[in-house]
């Protein structure tokens, strides 16, 4: 793929990266609402300026062991719906280019299905989310 | 201030007097023997009278001074509220209100009242030429008093332990609303929700059914203590807000829709400081972003609750318009209004306006059979036309129903199939399917052009309409008893009042619009049926549903419990809560469908601690 400015963040030791044009917002973490009967990776509803948005537990839809109370929410756009994401830590925003991504070369501990491709940040890899993957189980439309 | 500003003011004000006055004529023409409309109308054109002659406008306070003379009459009872005059009050309503609107916009001179002038004044005058008083004389004082089963005032006192007192008496008054007109209710509503009600209110009713059915139906919602009905003596004046309504601040909507734009740019320059709050990861600029973006997302807020506006606002000049539509079809017809005080967003309501003025005429004019006919099919000469608003699970829905003649699916469909709108081997048209036949551009089957419905254009139009406005149209109709459109709005910026309840940490609001009453569980028998929890409730068993176990939350629950009783048509059901914790306004707004989500909820709302909170769909759960 093309070279792309990329969000990265840590979910529990993962790093993880957005593309930036996906990313609406950083929020800090808020209070979120439970929905009865929805996916365990679904902590609730959040209130973001009278929008109400779903909130995903980052750790939780990565099969990551359940999370600290702490961090920042990453407001997404995946196929028009907006979705808070938490996530660990935010670290940076940079741009790579495409021979830094390589769309193969899967990561121990997440499931190949939700990555979109593992790129390089300073000596460390990290993978790029592919969230319509990632939200397709979550989101019903 | 100036001039222009007053002008509009007076023409808003004005228009509110002459929706009043107009629906008093209505009520009067249903009962010319009461007495209470001729007093409010002859305030209503006072009120104008005094305000015209302020402004200058002379030909309107000409004319409201001449209509004032004749109600004067009327309301002393030397005349009588025949046929004629009350046709010409009608008249002199309609030029008035062509006289408020023709001044306002600077046409004055053009502007011609003599033909109603004269007929005002020649009804006014064929009294003092008569001698002796007519035949039907009337008494001539000039408060008469009340008929037996009119106009009586009712005090209700509620049980000392009542729970949420200002919601049981709410829901008492819609009860009774039910059976007649109230007015004249005291406490004000606010004072019902303040924290210091008492439980004991009063108003005055207006119905044609026995005192016990009255104290019945109010003993019937529950933890009441006292009922008393007195019969009115006199009949004290109507106040103001029977008819008109409450008094609020005159906003113009223009000033309301720069305010919801310049708060959109906020908004855009509130995202562009968040983004580069997070590109500095400068901390202090990010709280300050922070903040800014609450308080944006507030004000937002501020604004859709400025704009909200009860749909009595546009259902208000309906009666006189169907009135006015049967008498010149000679069509007999009781037209019944229903949720007035649903709101809807001012710019949402006054788009479907139009629309609604189709349907109705489409209900007079196709709809309703003429009283020969309808004789003939065995059913009652006069037809009912009723126009309904509720709000359904995430939406405000608006009914047109009637109980005419139905639409004709066999023509609709040979026209349909002739015109290639469905396949032609289809059989029958599905209400669904006619729905969709019916919305294309331009079709008709009007075999006449009348200038009423015109080309039988209007379903199409409405079906635009609504659609536009992200809603939808959905039809029922059976032959030989009537048809039925609903107008599916959305609710976005719906408001809807609510009753907060908390199952063990969480909350969850109920609207109150099928909200039949609130007891303990503890007083209520509770019995098994087929395996459930179920209670009986004045000798009928009502199926119990208990919202802990339903959304699964953990812990104890308390000793004592409430149950809030939901009501849908025939069918009841008890919803066990933890706790009631108080009644409020809240906005509707739609959250993102989830796998698995419970299908009991149709939106969520923000409680003032910016928190949301599930709304509760009583149509799942009944």
């Amino acid at each position: 793929m093309a070279g792309a400015r990329i969000l990265v963040f840590r979910i529990a030791e993962l790093l993880c990266g957005a593309e930036v044009t996906a990313v609406r917002e950083i929020l800090p973490r808020q209070e979120a609402t439970r929905v009865p009967g929805a996916p365990g990776a679904v902590t609730g509803i959040i209130n973001v300026r009278g929008q109400l948005l779903p909130l995903v537990d980052g750790r939780r839809a990565l099969g990551q062991s359940p999370a600290a109370d702490r961090g920042s929410i990453v407001l997404l756009e995946v196929d028009g719906q907006t979705v808070g994401f938490t996530v660990d830590e935010v670290l940076d925003l940079f741009a790579v280019s495409a021979d830094d991504l390589s769309d193969s070369g899967d990561l121990p501990g997440v499931d190949p299905g939700v990555v979109r491709a593992v790129g390089r940040r300073g000596g460390e890899s990290f993978v790029l989310l592919d969230f319509d993957a990632l939200l397709d189980p979550i989101i019903s439309v | 201030m100036d001039r222009s500003q007053y002008a509009e003011l007076f023409l808003a004000e004005s228009r509110e007097h002459l929706s009043t006055v107009n629906q008093l004529l209505l009520e009067w023409e249903r009962d010319p023997q009461a007495s209470e409309p001729v007093q409010g109308i002859f305030r209503a054109v006072h009120t104008i009278k005094g305000m015209a002659a302020t402004m200058g406008y002379g030909k309107v306070a000409d004319l409201a001074h001449r209509t004032e003379n004749l109600l004067d009459l009327l309301r002393r009872g030397d005349l009588s509220a025949t046929d004629e005059i009350l046709e010409l009050l009608f008249q002199s309503a309609d030029s008035l209100d062509r006289a408020v609107e023709a001044s306002v916009a600077g046409r004055e001179a053009d502007l011609d009242v003599s033909a109603v002038v004269r007929a005002v004044d020649q009804a006014a005058t064929a009294y003092e030429q008569m001698v002796p008083r007519p035949a039907k004389a009337r008494p001539s004082a000039p408060v008469v008093a009340a008929p037996p089963g009119v106009g009586r005032r009712v005090q209700v006192v509620l049980r000392q332990e009542t729970p949420l007192k200002g919601a049981r008496a709410i829901l008492i008054l819609r009860r009774v609303e039910a059976l007649g007109t109230l007015f004249a209710v005291e406490p004000a509503p606010v004072a019902l929700e303040a924290e210091g009600f008492d439980g004991r209110f009063a108003f005055r009713i207006e119905a044609a059914v026995s005192d016990e059915v009255i104290e019945r139906t109010i003993r019937e919602a529950g933890d009441v203590e006292r009922v008393e009905l007195v019969a009115e003596e006199a009949a004290a004046p109507r106040p103001e807000a029977a008819g008109g309504p409450a008094r609020h601040i005159r906003v113009d909507l223009r000033r309301l829709d720069a305010l919801m734009n310049r708060i959109g740019e906020l908004v855009t320059s509130r995202d562009r400081l968040a983004a580069l709050s997070t590109q500095r990861a400068d901390p202090e600029l990010e709280d300050l972003a922070v903040g800014i973006s609450r308080l944006s997302g507030e004000l937002q807020e501020e604004i859709i609750q400025a704009r909200m506006t009860p749909v009595w606002q546009v259902f208000d000049r309906f009666p006189r318009l169907v009135r006015d539509l049967a008498r010149r079809l000679g069509k007999q017809i009781a037209f019944r209004v229903a949720g007035k005080e649903i709101e809807l967003d001012r710019a949402i309501l006054e788009e479907i306006g139009d629309a609604l003025v189709h349907l109705l005429r489409n209900a007079v004019d196709h709809g309703i059979e003429s009283p020969d006919e309808r004789t003939a099919l065995g059913k009652p000469p006069e037809g009912v036309i009723e126009l309904s608003a509720a709000r359904e699970r995430a939406t405000v829905a608006i009914r047109v129903q009637d109980d005419g003649r139905g639409i004709d699916r066999e023509k609709v469909l040979a026209k349909a199939k002739a015109r290639g709108l469905v396949e032609p081997s289809t059989e029958t048209l599905t209400d669904d399917l006619l729905v969709r036949v019916l919305a294309r551009s331009g079709f008709t089957t009007a075999a006449r052009v009348s200038d009423v419905s015109g080309r039988g254009v209007g379903v199409d139009v409405v079906a635009d309409r609504v659609r536009a406005l992200g809603g939808a149209v959905e039809v029922q109709s059976r032959p030989g008893e009537g048809t039925t459109f609903t107008l599916r709005l959305p609710t976005t910026l719906a408001i809807v009042r609510a009753l907060i309840t908390r199952v063990g940490e969480e909350r969850y609001a109920l609207p109150i619009t099928h909200v039949a009453e609130t007891l303990d569980l503890d007083a209520a028998a509770v019995t098994q049926v087929d395996g459930r929890d179920a209670m009986t409730l004045r000798e009928a068993v009502v199926p119990l549903v208990h919202l802990r176990q339903l959304l699964e939350v953990s812990g104890e629950e308390p000793a004592r419990r409430p149950v809030i009783v939901l009501q849908i048509g025939e069918r009841r059901t008890g919803l066990v809560v933890d706790r009631l914790v108080g009644q409020q306004e809240i906005v509707v707004k739609t959250i993102t469908p989830l796998t698995g989500m419970l299908p009991i909820f149709s939106g969520a709302t923000i409680l003032s601690e910016g928190l949301p909170v599930l709304i509760l769909d009583a149509g799942a759960l009944v």
